[in-house]
């Protein structure tokens, strides 16, 4: 099971690497960045963590993996992050709001609708995560530089 | 230096990243950086979705232009390029001349995968997520192939549709189809899986990425302008959605 969700992972963001026209090299990065974030986001809830925990969590991990890279690999860290948060992407819970719409469910499809954007949100701000690291790490970087000129 | 070198190198490169599907704090930044590394005084620049403006001061005149930038696609292989020859020529690795030689080169280049291997991809990545979704072997096939049909009718309408949240919501509308199709002369698929699989290809991973990276570098009206184009993408293929499953009612 685990193992046919790492596969299907990797080969999902693989695809939207291609999808995205992103450079032959960095392509197997980009669907290394996927796997790693479908692993922790299936290995969290083991733990007991809810979905907009793990969400968080694991887009925390592939933001930080796709600045780790572009520092790497010298590429801008797009390349990797867009198609890393793929497998994270709250397709049936979103599904089952407008389900719920369709058929007169008006309570329950906002329910849905507030979690689908929860979980959206989780992922935006594990990408604003790892972009804030990395900038606090240039930050200190820059200002230990400009301490030894002076 | 001549100042329309520099000029011209900056634009061509700043809109060669907009047009990619580039973040605008990436277009100011490239361009800021070129005209600074070759010498000309008091560089601003400006960047929207939309448009590129940029002026500097050179031996005491004054320049300024602005270009307009109304297509766009999704080719981060260009950018990555544009960027390796901006960072380049700013260590002082290329001269001038060869750095506008290079961008006009890439701005040539044709996108690294051909198109039928685009769709291939489209149709993988569909097939993939609805099984990660939840879905048995045997969605497998059918979602690929509503994938397939979202891409090739999103490329297809846009040729004569240059209204990009229409076309967005015909193709999704049209995965939408094939798969109730599926679903109808074969009970034993599951119409959510195949329905999720079909509508990953319109998912705006771009635009949303872009507006919180613009947002997060301080260029607010950037950032919220692609919030809201990823929102209306979503939309649309709500709506889409919506209209499929009220057939199946």
């Amino acid at each position: 099971m685990l193992i046919k969700g790492l596969a299907l992972s990797l080969i999902s963001s693989t695809a939207w690497c291609i999808l995205f026209n992103v450079p032959v090299r960095t392509i197997l990065a980009g669907g290394m960045a996927g796997m790693v974030g479908w692993l922790v986001f299936s290995f969290l809830p083991m733990l007991g963590a809810e979905v907009l925990l793990s969400t968080l969590v694991s887009a925390s991990v592939v933001s930080l993996l796709s600045q780790l890279l572009s520092v790497l690999l010298r590429v801008p860290s797009t390349n990797f992050s867009v198609a890393g948060v793929i497998p994270l992407v709250p397709g049936s819970l979103a599904y089952k709001s407008m389900l719920a719409f369709v058929n007169n469910d008006y309570v329950g499809g906002i329910t849905l609708a507030t979690q689908t954007l929860l979980v959206a949100g989780a992922i935006a701000s594990g990408l604003i995560f790892g972009i804030s690291v990395l900038t606090i790490w240039k930050g200190a970087r820059y200002a230990g530089k400009r301490t030894q000129r002076d | 230096m001549s100042a329309d070198l520099v000029m011209d190198t900056c634009l061509l490169a700043g809109t060669m990243i907009l047009k990619s599907g580039g973040e605008t704090y990436r277009t100011e930044e490239t361009m800021t950086r070129i005209a600074q590394a070759a010498g000309m005084d008091d560089v601003n620049s400006s960047a929207t979705p939309t448009s590129v403006i940029l002026s500097f001061r050179c031996q005491g005149q004054d320049h300024t232009r602005m270009v307009r930038t109304p297509k766009r696609t999704t080719n981060l292989n260009k950018i990555t390029l544009v960027n390796d020859v901006s960072r380049r020529f700013v260590s002082g690795g290329i001269t001038l001349s060869e750095a506008y030689r290079t961008l006009r080169e890439i701005d040539q280049k044709k996108p690294v995968y051909p198109k039928w291997m685009q769709h291939m991809a489209a149709a993988t990545a569909s097939g993939a997520f609805s099984m990660l979704a939840g879905g048995t072997w045997l969605d497998l096939g059918p979602s690929a192939l509503a994938g397939l049909t979202v891409n090739l009718s999103m490329e297809y309408f846009e040729r004569f549709v240059h209204m990009k949240f229409f076309t967005e919501f015909s193709a999704a509308l049209l995965g939408g189809l094939v798969a109730l199709l599926f679903v109808t002369f074969f009970p034993q698929l599951h119409m959510s899986i195949l329905i999720i699989g079909a509508m990953l290809p319109l998912f705006p991973g771009i635009a949303i990425t872009n507006s919180l990276r613009d947002l997060m570098a301080g260029d607010l009206v950037a950032g919220v302008s692609r919030g809201v184009e990823a929102m209306l993408t979503a939309v649309s293929v709500a709506v889409a959605t919506a209209i499929i499953l009220w057939f199946m009612r």
